[in-house]
């Protein structure tokens, strides 16, 4: 019985919704209350599901902070800062109905988050400095030009390259529309058949990986 | 020193190159000129001239968050602009969780022109929404039902700016800027779906994926990272962070192609050499 829930209904209940949508957005010219309602669903599962990551990742945590696991106190700092952001945050939604009018919790996300965040992307810009040193090597054919491909577009993207040369902007202009545009694009038509033959796997009740342990 | 050993240098001596050149063009700024590329000369005519009417409804949806700010929020500021200078009213909504933040600097890279306009008659700040695809499939059929009030806890329905705004219909355009593929979402439920009018502002890494979607005419513009930007800035006569950014730029990916070719030259050598 409990095979029934886990399995065939998962599946009846996949099948039967995946239909209704593509009959909704092939063969009706206005929105179906019946549709719009299941896709009402779909955004609350999907708002439930972050509840749900937000418990696991308080568990998972407490965890490792209980076990003195490796590493404990980033763990440690980590459910710090969750319960501070989630009580301040909570805090200011009952004072005012939005829970930015917090204090502490628009200081911690005007002065600690928004400066992090906007460091974190640069520093990459260190990172790929150093990576493509040392990854960008003309070992063989293929390697020697994907890295002229890759020196042409950056020297399009940057104006430094057109001062260097009008030319690069033309080649790497080539290069981007006429070279890598194309094989997108081939790529966007692949992977659409193939999401039309997940979805008619997934109708069928033969897609299987996206139930729990699931498989073919 | 063999030039074998420069297929080999530490990465620290890298990251000061880069440290140090990045400090030139703060200190004494260089100004390459910038010319346009055709996607985000289609951006711009699309939210200005005779492509926008006085009192249509766009949609501004920031899907991108602080550590993008660099790449998008120019264009998204320029963008912002061009819109109210036409007379256009722009809902904003977030699919990033920063989209608050976001707002805020919004409001102070436009400052002026939000400064002539009025909340909830010319602009509202919808919030953020999650869901992923299906919230935005929901919300070009039933914009209230997604956001039932807005950021600041106003029904919808009390909204003047939004009387009458009922679904995609009522929506002139869609501008999605992106570090994720929200406008990918946009172009599948919206523009593929009712045609609605549909622009990307993505970071340069979305490039490969966008500019396809703009030759294809999905997207009637583009505007590509921090060059996008610098694109806009001059297009609308105001010069702004982008195309500050601009000289950074071109000494990073200068120094980089160096940086490449100073490898290639060590492992040449060190295969000439026999790989001794």
């Amino acid at each position: 019985m409990s095979n029934i829930f886990k399995q065939e209904v998962v599946y009846a209940i996949t099948g039967i919704v995946t239909l209704l949508m593509i009959v909704e957005y092939f063969f009706f010219a206005t929105n179906q209350i019946w549709a719009e309602t299941i896709r009402t669903w779909a955004v609350i599962i999907f708002n439930i599901s972050l509840f749900l990551g937000a418990i696991r990742l308080t568990m998972s945590h407490s965890v490792r902070i209980q076990e003195k696991r490796r590493d404990w106190q980033f763990s440690g700092v980590l459910m710090a800062i969750f319960v501070i952001m989630l009580l301040t945050g909570i805090a200011g939604y009952i004072s005012t109905g939005v829970q930015t009018s917090n204090g502490i919790y628009n200081w911690l996300f005007n002065y600690i988050y928004t400066p992090l965040g906007a460091t974190l992307y640069p520093i990459t810009g260190f990172y790929i400095f150093s990576a493509a040193y040392r990854a960008f090597r003309a070992r063989n054919i293929d390697a020697t030009l994907m890295l002229v491909a890759g020196c042409l577009v950056m020297l399009k993207n940057a104006p430094v390259g057109e001062a260097i040369w009008v030319g690069f902007k033309d080649l790497g202009n080539w290069v981007q529309f006429t070279g890598q545009i194309p094989g997108m694009r081939t790529l966007a038509i692949v992977g659409a058949l193939g999401l039309i033959a997940f979805g008619f796997r997934a109708l069928l009740g033969k897609e299987r990986g996206f139930y729990a342990g699931g498989s073919e | 020193m063999s030039l074998a050993k420069l297929a080999d240098i530490d990465r620290r001596v890298f990251y000061w190159i880069l440290f140090i050149a990045l400090m030139v063009p703060f200190l004494s700024p260089i100004g390459f000129p910038i010319t346009l590329s055709p996607n985000t000369q289609d951006l711009y005519d699309g939210v200005t001239g005779d492509e926008v009417e006085e009192g249509e409804v766009w949609i501004l949806n920031f899907g991108y968050g602080v550590s993008a700010w660099s790449e998008c929020h120019p264009s998204v500021t320029v963008c912002t602009k061009a819109l109210f200078r036409e007379g256009a009213k722009i809902i904003i909504t977030g699919t990033h969780y920063d989209v608050e933040l976001t707002y805020n600097k919004l409001q102070d890279t436009c400052r002026a022109d939000f400064d002539n306009k009025v909340y909830g008659v010319d602009y509202v700040f919808l919030g953020y929404m999650t869901g992923g695809e299906s919230v935005v499939a929901q919300l070009g059929s039933d914009i209230a039902s997604v956001y039932p009030q807005d950021h600041f806890g106003t029904p919808y329905d009390e909204i003047p700016m939004l009387e009458g705004i009922v679904d995609n219909a009522d929506i002139a355009g869609v501008l999605s800027s992106d570090t994720g593929d929200y406008g990918g979402h946009f172009m599948t439920q919206w523009q593929s779906a009712y045609g609605t009018k549909l622009a990307e502002i993505g970071i340069a890494m979305n490039a490969s994926t966008d500019l396809p979607r703009w030759q294809a005419g999905n997207f009637f513009g583009v505007s590509v990272g921090s060059r996008g930007g610098a694109e806009l800035e001059q297009l609308i006569g105001e010069l702004g962070e982008a195309t500050t950014a601009m000289d950074s730029i071109s000494v990073s990916h200068l120094l980089l192609i160096l940086a490449i070719i100073v490898g290639n030259i060590g492992v040449i050598t060190e295969k000439l050499g026999g790989n001794k």
